[in-house]
């Protein structure tokens, strides 16, 4: 059984402002004219962050149980994984296009 | 256990294996169709990286404006994520006028995103974008990734709004209940979570 | 100790009508049988197209009947050009890929049987279950129009490679809306898939009754559910893919066109797109998609063996129960084995090609659990043995030539040729389509209260082996000297002396085909004046038997199922239901 005795309304506050703090450190990266790499990396793991908290306390994953975490985090995560198999091609693609 | 699914036809009990998850077979429906939708949107993401690193000169075409915009659409999804919490935990509490406020405030934000985002997009298509054309002289493929992945999140986020509107009318006649409501929020904040990476990799990294 | 609560007996009241009892039922036995017929419909409609392309390609200047009727563009005088010829095998492909292998032997026998094997008295989401059937029947419905309108079904193939199906109707007949047409098909298809997996998913963990732990579930169930994520994740990739080649055709973008493209003199304004890109995402779905159809496979044939074996399988229920699940998590890492020659990055083909041959341990452990459960077996040839039995002997000799194209080095060779062809109709095609004879001869009893003619069924799987590997083994020879696939015509000096070869196939086809009608015959007929079947004809321990054939409404006649024993409590002509109170006698 779910229940939100867990976390007060204040607490679920917090967490969206921070989430909104995310979206802030976020732009504010974007705008400090870094490698496009790094910027890539940063918002990646800011995003995947946000998704986390998200997933586990506003989707309340965390107040579940452990077994509904190890079904849908290794299901999604592994076709994540396996879809950056297309990067070798997509260079491939990008030195072609510049005459290698 | 809630009330609504005992009141079924036949009435008598029968003993069943306990889920394992410890949720309702409608939450657990609600996640794997998450863990499916989820796999939909990385696709489509991955083909945009793809689309991406393969072409030449992409151009970054979003100035400040644009962006600033994007982050007004986000803080307005995150609070119809807080708003729909609000809203569950109404109904399970019991408050009815308490959750139906909550829940129009969720698809009233919701709405708001989506008028945010049809401006948007109304602007580019006045500036000469299109799903096979950039009038900035950059990568044709802009267009087809941008409005392709937005287009998708954009129906998430109305279909979500319709879909909280009948749930909202079944609550209020009393044929759904809190799980309902909570099964509604978790598509919800998926659709929500879903822009916590569109908006840093469609928007930001394409911004000037 | 398992935790059980009671719940309220959580289904619908009986139906009224006959469009809500045979037509827009929410009841999972009505829509696995729909699902089935829908199966059976397309395995007649997929055939009678492959006999059209074998009677072409044995004598190209034939006329074939039907054909100019059908077309008269695409077949003037009844020939097919080599345009048509490509759109017969795209529909061949498709029709048989997806409405017959990967709807029946999941959809069909498994929405019938997965609530009845849990004990439940229905799917957990039965409106969703009716919604998934007849958005399949749209897609099937819409699959099937592409040959009735002016310009003719695609010509790319069930794979519909980009740029050929992306660039729209400059590429040629049925390149427009044929291709559109198909498209739409396939994403309905994709949307019915991933919804009955959601159903098949949470019906499998929340509706099992009292007793059934997962460690007791039947062989059958567990594939399905095993294949119903597998399914999941699979789908919800070539639902995007089959959007974006629609944006390709319609919205002008260029995700699959490259530039500088020209199509029959026209040069084409797109750039930028890459077609690789559209074989890995076609890919990604593709390979998963032909364990989707040969997983239900290994399920049927686990669950029908020991009862004609009279004993459990080798191994219990954990061995083949880890390898079909170890055989869907590995679908996913192998796909680019179908990408060899594509100039896809060869450091990619190793990573692909090692795993490929590391899911055959998985493979071939299940099918030795088969063979090896033969051993001390107190036979019963009964026609759906002997199905299980021509199983095994079909994926072992399908699986073989798939050592061959797992090594890119020898694949270069192979690809694209009849060997590809011979190799895939072996394992899905004629393994999967045995086992799902096996399935339906084994539950015709439950499903419709009659039994099926035995001589009649011996007959039809005596005549289809044999016809089969007439067809299918010379067909991977055909490939071996070079023979290439997709060809409408073997002009090649080399080909000439294998036109013997080529109509001894399509006579062999041909009569392969005629045999069929003996099994739709023995369908028809035992449905009506076959005799009452018991309520367990076969004395097998699985729920379904124990209850009546076929099942009340509600599955049980409101009885509490309590489970006992797991599903292969056999000993010779001993045995113990799975919802009987007796002791084991098999140790499972």
């Amino acid at each position: 059984m779910s229940s939100n005795e867990e976390l007060g309304m204040g607490s679920y506050v917090g967490i969206v402002i921070g989430l909104m703090i995310i979206v802030v450190i976020e732009v504010v990266l974007t705008y400090q004219h870094l490698p496009v790499r790094t910027l890539l990396f940063s918002l990646l793991c800011l995003a995947c962050l946000e998704a986390f908290v998200g997933i586990m306390y506003l989707m309340h994953v965390k107040y579940e149980s452990r077994l509904l975490f190890w079904t849908i985090f290794p299901a999604t995560l592994f076709v994540l994984v396996m879809l950056n198999y297309l990067w070798p091609d997509a260079y491939r693609m990008a030195r072609m296009s510049l005459g290698k | 256990m809630s009330e609504s699914e005992l009141t079924m036809a036949t009435g008598h009990e029968v003993l069943m294996e306990a889920s394992p998850y410890h949720i309702e077979k409608k939450k657990l429906g609600m996640w794997v169709f998450i863990v499916s939708d989820a796999c939909t949107f990385a696709t489509f993401l991955f083909g945009y990286g793809y689309m991406r690193v393969g072409s030449q000169n992409w151009g970054t075409p979003f100035e400040f404006s644009s962006i600033l915009n994007g982050i007004i659409m986000t803080f307005v999804l995150l609070s119809s994520s807080l708003t729909m919490l609000a809203a569950v935990r109404a109904t399970q509490a019991g408050q009815k006028a308490s959750a139906n406020k909550w829940l129009g405030l969720t698809m009233l934000l919701g709405t708001v995103f989506a008028i945010l985002h049809l401006r948007e997009w109304v602007k580019m298509i006045g500036e000469g974008w299109r799903l096979f054309y950039n009038p900035m002289g950059g990568a044709a493929q802009f267009g087809a990734c941008f409005f392709s992945v937005t287009g998708l999140h954009l129906t998430h986020v109305i279909s979500g709004v319709i879909a909280l509107g009948f749930v909202a009318r079944g609550y209020n006649q009393g044929r759904y209940d809190e799980s309902h409501v909570e099964t509604a929020g978790l598509y919800w904040h998926f659709v929500d979570l879903v822009w916590m990476f569109v908006f840093p990799l469609m928007y930001l990294m394409n911004a000037r | 100790m398992h935790d059980m609560t009671a719940h309220a007996a959580a289904h619908h009241a009986p139906p009224q009508g006959f469009i809500r009892k045979y037509v827009f039922s929410v009841d999972h036995k009505v829509i696995g049988i729909q699902y089935t017929t829908l199966g059976l419909v397309s395995a007649f409609i997929g055939m009678a197209l492959s006999w059209a392309m074998r009677i072409h390609l044995a004598w190209p200047a034939a006329s074939i009947p039907f054909l100019g009727t059908l077309s008269p563009n695409g077949a003037p005088g009844g020939v097919p050009t080599p345009e048509y010829y490509l759109s017969l095998m795209t529909m061949h492909g498709t029709i048989m890929a997806f409405f017959l292998l990967t709807a029946a032997p999941m959809a069909g026998y498994g929405n019938f049987m997965l609530p009845i094997h849990v004990g439940a008295a229905d799917m957990a989401f039965p409106r969703l279950n009716m919604a998934s059937f007849w958005v399949t029947f749209v897609g099937f419905v819409l699959a099937c129009a592409t040959f009735f309108i002016p310009d003719g079904p695609p010509l790319s193939g069930w794979t519909a490679y980009a740029p050929l199906s992306a660039v729209g109707p400059v590429a040629g007949p049925g390149q427009g809306w044929g291709q559109n047409l198909w498209g739409l098909s396939i994403a309905l298809f994709c949307v019915a898939s991933l919804l009955g997996a959601l159903n098949f998913i949470v019906t499998t963990i929340d509706l099992r009754t009292k007793g059934m732990t997962l460690s007791r579930l039947p062989l059958a169930t567990w594939a399905w559910f095993i294949n119903a994520w597998v399914s999941l994740l699979a789908f919800a990739v070539l639902l995007p893919t089959c959007l974006l080649l629609v944006l390709d055709r319609l919205g002008g973008t260029s995700f699959f066109i490259p530039g500088g493209l020209v199509v029959n003199d026209k040069v084409l304004p797109h750039s930028g797109g890459s077609p690789l890109l559209f074989q890995h995402l076609f890919w990604f779905f593709g390979h998963p998609e032909v364990y989707i159809i040969i997983l239900p496979a290994f399920g049927i044939v686990a669950h029908v063996m020991p009862t004609f074996t009279r004993k459990p399988l080798v191994g219990g229920w954990k061995v083949i129960t880890y390898a079909m699940a170890a055989i869907g998590g590995l679908s996913f890492v192998v796909w680019g084995h179908h990408m060899f020659v594509s100039g896809m990055s060869p450091y990619m083909a190793m990573v692909f090609s090692v795993p490929t041959l590391i899911i055959t341990i998985p493979s071939v452990i299940a099918v030795l659990v088969f063979a090896f459960s033969l051993y001390g077996a107190n036979m019963r040839f009964s026609t759906p043995m002997l199905f299980c039995l021509g199983f095994i002997s079909l994926f072992i000799s399908g699986g073989i030539g798939g050592f061959f194209l797992a090594q890119p080095a020898v694949d270069s060779y192979l690809h694209a040729t009849s060997f590809v062809v011979g190799h895939f109709h072996f394992t899905m095609g004629l393994s999967a389509v045995f086992a799902a004879f096996a399935g339906f001869y084994y539950w015709f009893p439950k499903m419709w209260g009659r039994m099926m003619n035995e001589t009649l069924g011996k007959i039809h799987f005596w005549l289809s082996f044999v016809l089969v590997y007439c067809v299918f083994m010379t067909l991977h020879l055909m490939g071996l000297t070079g023979s290439v696939r997709r060809y409408s015509q073997f002009v090649a000096d080399f080909m000439v002396p294998l036109t013997p070869t080529n109509k001894f196939i399509t006579i062999a086809a041909l009569l392969l085909g005629a045999t069929q009608f003996i099994f739709l015959f023995n369908v028809i007929w035992s449905r009506f004046k076959g005799p009452k079947a018991a309520d367990n004809p076969w004395h097998a321990t699985t729920l379904e038997w124990d209850t009546t054939s076929p099942p009340p409404f509600d599955n049980f006649g409101g009885r509490q199922m309590t489970v006992y024993h797991g599903p292969m409590e056999y000993d010779g002509d001993a045995f113990v239901m799975q919802t009987s109170t007796e002791k084991s006698i098999a140790g499972t």
